[in-house]
């Protein structure tokens, strides 16, 4: 039964959506699978609500929805987007919907840490279910376990495979010892010292007491290393540059800052200008406009594209987990 | 809505901490019986009426027959909201599974998900439990999750039985350097880690330690122990980088397969755990082995839900 209406079905398409969110990266997906954009229209009204028209047919089609987590004053407009373009292609008869979220929004709000908060991760999990996504893709969650979130697959990708390329081809390599800046960021980045098979330290910032300033305290050794100072995203990249003054006090010989998600709000770029960091890397797993001579940038769509194809082709993603694709 | 009454029922094996919960309380465990038919089938009925109580169902997992221990509380939460009661909170201090709770680059289920799940389909209203594996847990869940702290019952431990102004906290692995970190703020002393490094082709995996414990009086903390095989062998470490002693405390003292043996080998002085598993057997077993009864803090947590009250206070504070 199973079997002949699998083989009845027919052969169908894939269909590329793209939010307002981070149209650089959706168009370089476009540009690697071969396969333009779908016409989408997605607008604001004067009262702010937002308006969403699809311009095609995407009657039983393989429909994919590109849309990040970012902006300090647009996130809430663009999950409010996502949530309307999921619900917009559900009605039109698409067979399925899988949204393409490089940044999971709200993703630390992920659990009820000694507080009465709310665990909005997985409130936006509810909601993207609720919308009507099939299946989500998306990269570096901030806690693996967000994917338990939800009733529906999840696929967390990684920035590993493309960070553990730039280190070999980009870096003092062999005199680089990796870095996390905090206590919850060991594991990762244990993870990518046993990879690259170098040496491993961590910050540790105290907590600050009454009448004094919190201080940072290095566990292991940093003398005449070139530190890679390696973490799922930059915020307001506060604990980033004072992570960077602790290792140059303790004899590092350069620190490197090696992130997933470029966030960058606040006073990011004026504390960046102003650090002693030789070099500050992301990914575009969000839009970066980080105009400064010690930024660069390491490219995840490819990452994304091979994922989406071998999605619709019923193929295994887990290569993606160990290879970057070109 | 009429005031109603605290109903504490507990299966029939593993009675210990719903024992000293109820004691703590100054009440009595529900009546029920829990047995099992010949074709093996979990059998369950409560004696006395239930009807519009607010239900603590006490049990304690651990190792060896986890699946029946889970079945058996399924069950029981059926059969309180069968027989009507108000609402049913379900008190796991050691979560099942909760170390299954991502897909983490693999094609595995997220069988702390499923837990969830099945105890809400069952008709759990509530969940109190321990040290989860990972917080995120809670969010596996639809209804409410207060997820307790061992931690100030182990401040208050460390503070009683270990000359900690000489101590230095152990992360047992990179995965639970935020926890030792949490302590040793709590402690006002100084942490260290050690980092399991992957085995090549033709080695062995190796355990390397960062930061300095020399002279030092080493307090590895983690949220279980199973094996013990790494709790051995990172005590060796610390001691071949000159710490003066080894002890573990660990919330879920689980203690499966060889642990006794491993750890009664190990250069371990002392290993502590909580009651959130049962643990009485293990102690007659292993004379280094001692207990921190965190059975208050889940009384004290189920009087001040059933009052209303908040729980925060116990996520700092050891109850009076």
């Amino acid at each position: 039964m199973n079997s002949e209406s699998r083989e009845d079905m027919a052969i169908n398409s894939i269909k590329l959506l793209a939010g307002n969110s981070h149209p650089d990266l959706a168009e370089q997906i476009s540009k690697k699978l071969g396969i333009p954009l779908s016409k989408v229209g997605v607008y604001q009204y004067s009262n702010k609500e937002t308006s969403v028209t699809i311009g095609e047919s995407l009657r039983d089609e393989d429909v994919y929805i590109i849309q990040t987590g970012i902006g300090e004053q647009e996130i809430n407009d663009f999950l409010m987007e996502l949530l309307i373009l999921i619900h917009a292609c559900k009605i039109a008869s698409a067979r399925k919907i899988t949204t393409v979220i490089p940044n999971f929004p709200y993703a630390r709000q992920d659990k009820k840490d000694k507080s009465r908060a709310p665990i909005t991760a997985k409130l936006v999990a509810n909601l993207l279910q609720t919308a009507g996504a099939d299946h989500v893709i998306t990269m570096d969650l901030h806690a693996s376990q967000i994917q338990g979130f939800f009733h529906i697959p999840v696929d967390n990708l990684y920035a590993e495979p493309s960070v553990l390329n730039y280190i070999r081809t980009k870096t003092d390599f062999d005199n680089a010892i990796l870095v996390s800046p905090d206590a919850g960021g060991a594991k990762r980045v244990a993870a990518l010292a046993d990879k690259l098979d170098l040496n491993f330290a961590l910050i540790h910032k105290e907590r600050q007491k009454a009448n004094e300033v919190s201080k940072m305290v290095l566990v292991g050794d940093v003398t005449n290393k070139s530190c890679l100072l390696v973490d799922d995203m930059a915020d307001t990249c506060g604990t980033l540059v004072k992570a960077c003054d602790t290792l140059m006090e303790h004899g590092a010989k350069e620190v490197i800052a090696i992130v997933t998600h470029g966030i960058f709000s606040g006073s990011a770029r004026e504390k960046l200008r102003n650090s002693r960091l030789s070099r500050i890397v992301c990914t575009n797993t969000v839009p970066v406009d980080l105009d400064l001579p010690i930024a660069d940038q390491i490219d995840i769509s490819p990452t994304f594209a091979e994922a989406i194809r071998r999605l619709h082709n019923g193929e295994s993603v887990s290569y993606l987990f160990t290879h970057a694709p070109v | 809505m009429p005031t109603n009454s605290i109903k504490l029922l507990a299966p029939d094996v593993h009675r210990g901490l719903a024992e000293l919960v109820a004691k703590r309380l100054g009440l009595q465990l529900t009546s029920s019986k829990l047995k099992r038919d010949p074709t093996g089938e979990v059998s369950f009925s409560i004696g006395e009426s239930v009807r519009d109580q607010d239900i603590f169902i006490i049990t304690q997992i651990g190792s060896g027959v986890v699946n029946d221990r889970v079945l058996e509380l399924l069950i029981m939460i059926n059969a309180s909201k069968t027989a009507s009661a108000r609402r049913i909170t379900a008190i796991i201090p050691n979560f099942p599974y909760a170390r299954q709770d991502r897909k983490d680059k693999s094609r595995a289920p997220i069988t702390a998900k499923l837990m969830a799940d099945m105890l809400t389909t069952a008709g759990c209203d509530h969940v109190i439990t321990m040290d989860l594996h990972a917080s995120q847990i809670q969010g596996f869940f639809d209804v409410p999750v207060d997820n307790l702290y061992a931690e100030p019952s182990v401040v208050r431990y460390i503070k009683e039985n270990v000359n900690y102004m000489d101590s230095i906290i152990i992360s047992p692995d990179a995965g639970g350097a935020k926890r030792a970190a949490t302590l040793a703020d709590r402690l006002d002393l100084n942490f260290a880690l050690i980092h399991k490094e992957r085995a090549r082709a033709n080695e062995v995996s190796r355990m390397v330690l960062v930061g300095d414990v020399t002279d030092k009086i080493c307090i590895i903390v983690d949220d279980m122990a199973d094996t013990c095989g790494t709790l051995a062998k990172a005590a060796e470490i610390l001691l071949e980088n000159r710490a003066k002693s080894v002890i573990a405390i660990v919330t879920h003292g689980v203690l499966s397969g060889r642990a006794i043996e491993n750890i009664n080998n190990s250069k371990l002085d002392r290993v502590v755990c909580t009651n959130t598993v049962p643990f009485e057997e293990k102690i007659k077993k292993c004379p280094k082995l001692a207990v921190i009864d965190i059975s208050s803090v889940l009384a004290e947590s189920i009087r001040r839900l059933h009052n209303g009250e908040s729980i925060s206070y116990l996520f700092k504070n050891y109850p009076l």
